[in-house]
């Protein structure tokens, strides 16, 4: 029985739920192994001008403490650019970059010491919003452009313009396993680490540079991360490097273990954005041109920003044609941990904008949004190029919505809104489908690679192993599927090995949504060379020259758990028994497959290319209500349907689309990143950062994928499904602005991302003066300043 | 006198002296016994992952009663005499429970980092009920996040849960002996002492009220610990564990909650759980306000006692307190008296308690039938959140005039505020939206809020202004004008 297609469970569902799978600091630790912590900047931006960490070092238990100094390699690394310090040199950049590296026997000893360090600094202002670094034009790489046609022009015709300032806030990607890191040396000077990580080979790569050693002498390996969503792109290199260097020095197994409230402070978040735009469009609130600067903040250093800005010009059209338009795009330097990868990836904060546009078009001309909508969604056979002139074909888009449309009864529930929201003195509701087109590939044309390595033993069992590390997506499971359905084997007998990089090289990090795509692909490319084999081996095998059988590879078939000869079917021989028959005959039962993603490319100097491979689709309706008094939201209800090809594992998928779909609805509306003046994060634990709880679910929640066999590019006609349905939590805030809407224009087009309870009753109340002129008479009687505590 | 705490875990009995009765539970589970299922991730309790079913023993001594509860933050010498129970206690790989069995075969889990936590939760759940509905779950799992899953496979999965096959803890691990171990003991102090890093440490566990009170009069610098779910975030952040402290879980008075004479009587150990099934139908008000009081980790731990002498003025609990005019009963090994709740806060956790004294008893009125209560609570996040607005209105109408009103706002000020002019205002008054909109000019001039990480002073401002014209609305009866 094929298992792809049907919803087996996930990889480890087994050892999660009885506390079976061990993650990094589950593992028994080895022998002399060393607890390793930092201390950080006191300051966001400043000159380092010493660091006396005698006291420390001489706390009993205490091993050892390294700096910049000891670094015996390179102390700058970096992604796409090495410009960021593994430790602070000269020097301050944010407010608890690491500093000084201490290495001890156990937490106690290794909590006094941190407490003993002393940092001297000269302190200077930091810069810590996109407006700031916008004014010094401090900024990281170039401005990136796509445009098509005369914006100025066509938006000076146009029979209506609008244009606004956008902000859209950042958002800690909160996986619960905090950054892992355990090292230690093997022979001759190797260094083994064990990294949550998603990017093993960068990891491999890094520790290797700072080390001044081959990449040879290193080994990354990744079992399973408690989550990543794009935080452990990149940001897992810090706490791998700092266990390489205590293992390297000290010759002894060293372990990094962020709390969560350190996890948070100094690691990088999704950017948050500054978007200017102007939109020309007709009666029907039909886009004419468009017009877009972003600007992201970036903090310390390029980390991965142009990527994600990238993206960002790439998705601003979304789901809808754009005749003319002009995209640019800066990243910000700001004294902020330097901001990096969050599913999406730059996408949810291009979708918004035009979102938002749409919505003030709406409003604007007294439409209703949906239309507006539909109007401007890109066509079939025409009004099909994207503005970087990609042809998008497979759209489904028109059928998306008109689907969703239907089965969510938006007309109906328009009635029921305006209706409610005239009677109401106490709330207002909500109503708005928004959508995704989601392109599939890395921008970055050379990372559009994968490889997988498969093992086949005399049992008929397989391991297999592949650059894709599982964060609980179910990469594991769907390769299982796949490489079982190849052999035509049950999916228990296929086993997926821990992410090496002594068995995969120069991987791709598991990212943008590809993870299954590549690797995936790369696995049935590795069973089909087995196949080509054993088909060569199983023809002569089941020939049968009595019966005028000849030998004939083609007719071989991989069925059930058995091989057999399609021309005598009933003549099998078993799956395994072939295998170890093979062996004994000197065939090849171990193959490498290697895949590249076939014609993308993108010239991001003109802009122009077709970066990607396919587009996953979709769209969500989402109704909120809102209490007037306390500006309080909450969901009733959100429809959605998403075209996800053909579902290798609906289960895994199903569960992709509801976690990505309420954690995108918590960057739009619960989760706040509050900073202090001074560059400090206040909200760095779940006390005071709320994602999404479980009553936060709308308690009409329904969830389809559409039908869909076309995407014959793809690994077994799937579509990726990681990073759309986040995008689709657009729809909660697109309500929210539509609910301000029936209150007054000038609320709905103060709305600020996210909208948390505070931002929307700031807009329900602006233009008050009462409140006003009677808190000035507070402040003038006012004597003392009130206290709250903090928990 | 007891030189240890003994705990039973996952059915095998642990003796825990000197310096491990001070470690947290999760610390020991996950460091000394590598019951790794236990996962930490926030050290605060408001995340779950480290969840873990304690049962104590029943008030009439006859079984244990499982609750789970956020190992993170509970102490060895908190839980002398009872069973913990981790999520390997529940089925491993070879027996999955039909819990863990449901959480597999409907995608309940992704990275599974949250997914022990919720295991345990979900089983602690289906000890005082025979299946997991969506009520149940809504209500019962808000102190469990999960990143991934977006939580509709887990309560798909809680709805599949396989009921028939389930079996309740007490079956699994037959209580018999741990009951009959710990009345052998329960008469009995605990004593221990420990130094580390050169400082000494000592933890007393009186057996009852009497030898309370005579511990606290002589070692009147002691931290008294009982839920410890604000001062076990304090140890874990600063990993500064006090000198002294006396653990009141073994006591056997002061944890009762039962309405008198038209008051509710509730002892100061008394758990949030407790009042809550108390206010269900007493005090509806109170019951919603202690629904979204942190989560059911929390609440099965937390006391009113401590809510109150942890002195936030942010604490849930307070604003009703005030406006009901509850009324503390403070004892000491020499003294008893009584404290009206508004006359007891006296600065930002300041209070008037001597040394020598502990909370036993609160006193709250219950309100009458021609009054009218609102209670209020804001936060950024409906459910496991900290309030950044807290109000409680208390009017009392001789027909359309009001003749009484008692008004509290709490995270507006350094204690919670009784808003005393707003209140003469309103007394006399007709009660229509104009009066209730006049008051909410005057509430505002009463506060001194400060922004912080919870909002916006601005945000307080209106919030206090609002809330007394959303109270018009809501207690008004004409529903068409309120329309929800």
């Amino acid at each position: 029985m094929p298992s792809v297609g049907k919803s087996v469970p996930h990889d480890a569902a087994l050892g999660h739920v009885t506390g079976q799978a061990p993650y990094l600091d589950d593992l028994r630790p080895l022998a002399g192994e060393l607890i390793v912590g930092f201390v950080g900047s006191p300051v966001a931006a400043g000159e380092l001008l010493g660091i006396d960490f005698a006291a420390a070092q001489a706390v009993p238990g205490v091993i050892a403490c390294f700096t910049a100094a000891d670094v015996p390699g390179r102390n700058m690394f970096g992604v796409i650019t090495h410009d960021e310090p593994f430790l602070a040199d000269g020097k301050l950049l944010y407010r608890g970059q690491p500093v000084v590296l201490i290495a001890a026997e156990n937490a106690a000893a290794l909590e006094r010491a941190r407490k003993l360090v002393c940092i001297e600094y000269r302190e200077s202002t930091p810069i810590l919003d996109v407006e700031e670094s916008i004014r010094q034009k401090k900024f990281i790489g170039p401005l990136r452009r796509i445009a098509r046609g005369d914006v100025n022009t066509t938006l000076a015709e146009a029979p209506h313009r609008l244009r606004g300032t956008f902000t859209s806030g950042g958002q800690e990607q909160f996986y619960l396993e905090s950054q892992a890191a355990i090292a230690y040396p093997g022979e001759q000077g190797q260094i083994v680490v064990h990294s949550s990580t998603q990017n093993p080979t960068e990891i491999q790569a890094l520790v290797a540079e700072m080390l001044g050693v081959g990449q040879h002498e290193v080994v990354c390996i990744c079992k399973r991360m408690g989550g990543a969503f794009g935080g452990k792109e990149s940001q897992a290199a810090i706490p791998a490097m700092m266990a390489a260097l205590v293992a390297s020095k000290t010759g002894r197994s060293a372990r990094v273990i962020y709390n969560k409230d350190d996890d948070m402070r100094v690691t990088g978040k999704r950017h948050a954005y500054l978007s200017k735009w102007e939109v020309g469009f007709d009666d029907n609130g039909r886009i004419a041109a468009l017009r877009v600067a972003y600007y992201s903040n970036g903090g310390i250093s390029t980390d991965l920003s142009l990527a994600v800005m990238e993206r960002t010009l790439l998705h601003t059209d979304n789901c809808y044609f754009l005749p003319v338009v002009e995209l640019t795009g800066q990243v910000c330097f700001t004294n902020l941990p330097s901001n990096t990868a969050f599913r999406g990836f730059g996408g949810p904060q291009a979708m918004v904008v035009i979102e938002n546009i749409l919505q003030a078009i709406a409003e604007h001309r007294g439409l209703d949004a949906f239309d507006v909508r539909m109007r401007n969604l890109y066509g079939v056979g025409e009004r099909n190029v994207t503005p970087y002139g990609q042809l998008f074909d497979r759209n489904h888009l028109p059928e998306i919505y008109a689907t969703l449309a239907a089965r969510s009864h938006y007309r109906t529930r328009r009635q029921e809104v305006t209706t409610f929201n005239r009677e109401s003195r106490t709330h207002i509701r909500g109503l708005a489908m928004t959508g995704v087109k989601f392109g599939i590939s890395f921008t970055t044309k050379f990372l559009n690679q994968g490889n997988a390595l498969i093992h086949v033993y005399t049992d008929g069992t397989v391991q297999v192993s592949t650059g894709a590390t599982e964060m609980g997506q179910g990469v594991n499971v769907k390769i299982r599927q796949l490489v079982a359905d190849e052999f035509g084997i049950d999916v228990g007998r296929v086993m997926l090995m821990p992410t090496s990089t002594e068995k995969n090289i120069n991987t791709s990090p598991t990212a943008a949504s590809a993870g299954t795509d590549l690797n995936g692909a790369a696995a049935v490319k590795a069973c089909r060379e087995i196949k080509r084999r054993l088909r060569q081996f199983a023809a002569g095998r089941l020939a049968d020259a009595a019966a005028g059988l000849t030998p004939s590879a083609s007719h071989i078939q991989f069925r059930e758990g058995h091989v057999r000869d399609s021309r005598r079917p009933q003549q099998r021989i078993e799956f395994g028994q072939l295998c170890a028959e093979a062996r004994r005959e000197r065939v090849d039962l171990g193959a490498r497959g290697f895949y590249a993603t076939p014609g993308v490319d993108f010239n991001r100097e003109t802009g122009q290319g077709t970066p990607f491979f396919y587009f996953t689709q979709g769209a969500a309706v989402a109704e909120v209500l809102i209490d007037r008094f306390t500006g309080e939201l909450s969901v009733p209800r959100v429809d959605l349907l998403i075209d996800i090809g053909r579902s290798l594992n609906p289960g895994v998928d199903h569960g992709q689309i509801t976690g990505g779909f309420i954690q995108g609805m918590g960057w739009v509306t619960t989760e706040a990143l509050i900073y202090d003046a001074k560059g400090e994060l206040l909200s760095h634990s779940p006390t005071t950062y709320k994602i999404p709880a479980i009553t936060d679910v709308p308690p009409i929640f329904n969830v389809a994928t559409f039908e869909n066999n076309d995407n014959t590019r793809n690994v077994y006609r799937s579509k990726a499904v990681g990073e759309p349905p986040l995008m689709l939590g657009i729809a909660v805030w697109a309500a929210a602005r539509n609910a301000l809407a029936y209150f007054s224009h000038e609320a709905s087009t103060a709305l600020r991302l996210p909208a948390t309870g505070e931002e929307l009753l700031r807009c329900i109340t602006l233009g008050e003066t009462e409140l006003q002129q009677s808190l000035e008479s507070v402040e003038a009687a006012r004597s003392a300043g009130g206290i709250i505590a903090t928990k | 006198m007891l030189d240890h705490v003994l705990i039973w875990i996952n059915g095998r009995r642990h003796e825990i002296r000197g310096r491990e009765a001070f470690r947290s539970l999760s610390d020991y589970l996950r460091r000394e016994l590598g019951f790794v299922g236990t996962k930490i991730v926030c050290s605060e309790g408001d995340c779950g992952a480290c969840t873990v079913l304690v049962g104590r023993v029943a008030a009439d001594g006859s079984r244990l009663v499982y609750r789970p509860v956020d190992s993170c933050i509970q102490f060895l010498f908190q839980l002398d005499g009872t069973h913990v129970v981790t999520v390997e206690g529940l089925g491993g790989e070879a027996d999955p429970s039909p819990v863990q069995q449901a959480m597999i075969e409907h995608h309940g889990s992704q990275c599974g980092y949250c997914t022990p936590g919720f295991v345990v939760a979900m089983t602690g759940l289906l000890e005082e009920r025979d299946h997991l509905d969506d009520t149940a779950m809504r209500c019962g799992l808000t102190g469990n996040l999960c990143r991934c899953t977006g939580y509709s496979p887990i309560l798909e999965a809680g709805r599949l849960v396989d009921v028939s096959q389930h079996e309740r803890i007490e079956q699994r691990f037959p209580s018999n002996t741990m009951i009959g171990e710990n009345e052998r003991r329960r008469r009995e102090s605990i004593e221990v002492t420990a130094a580390w890093d050169d400082e000494r440490h000592t933890f007393i566990s009186p057996p009852d009220l009497e030898a309370a009170l005579k511990a606290i009069d002589a070692h009147l610098q002691a931290t008294l610990v009982a839920g410890a779910t604000d001062i076990g975030v304090r140890i874990n952040k600063s990993l500064a564990v006090p000198s002294i402290i006396l653990d009141l879980n073994r006591m056997e008075e002061l944890a009762e909650a039962r309405i008198e004479n038209d008051e509710l009587v509730l002892g100061a150990r008394a758990n949030w759980t407790t009042i809550a099934d108390l206010c269900r139908d007493a005090i509806p008000e109170f019951h919603k306000i202690i629904s979204v009081f942190g989560a059911p980790q929390i609440r099965h731990v937390g006391t009113i006692g401590g809510n109150i002498a942890n002195a936030s003025p942010i604490a849930d609990s307070l604003p009703f307190l005030h406006v009901m005019e509850a009324v503390l009963e403070l004892r000491s090994v020499h003294d008893a008296r009584e404290v009206n709740i508004n006359d007891f806060y006296k600065g930002y956790k300041k209070f008037d308690l001597r040394p020598g004294e502990l909370i036993s008893r609160i006193r709250v009125p219950l309100p009458t039938e021609e009054e009218l209560l609102k209670l209020y609570k804001v936060s950024r996040r409906r459910d496991l959140d900290i309030a950044c607005f807290t109000a409680a209105i208390r009017l009392r109408l001789d027909g359309e005039t009001i003749s009484r009103a008692a008004i509290a706002f709490g995270a507006v000020g350094p204690t919670v505020i009784r808003a005393r002019k707003t209140e003469a205002f309103l007394q006399g008054r007709e009660f229509t939206e104009q009066t209730m909109r006049e008051a909410g000019k005057i509430a505002v001039t009463e506060i001194t809020p400060i922004s912080d990480v919870r909002g916006s002073a601005e945000y307080r401002y209106h919030l206090t202004r609002n809330i007394l014209t959303k109270f018009w609305y809501e207690t008004v009866t004409t529903t068409a004008i309120a329309g929800v």
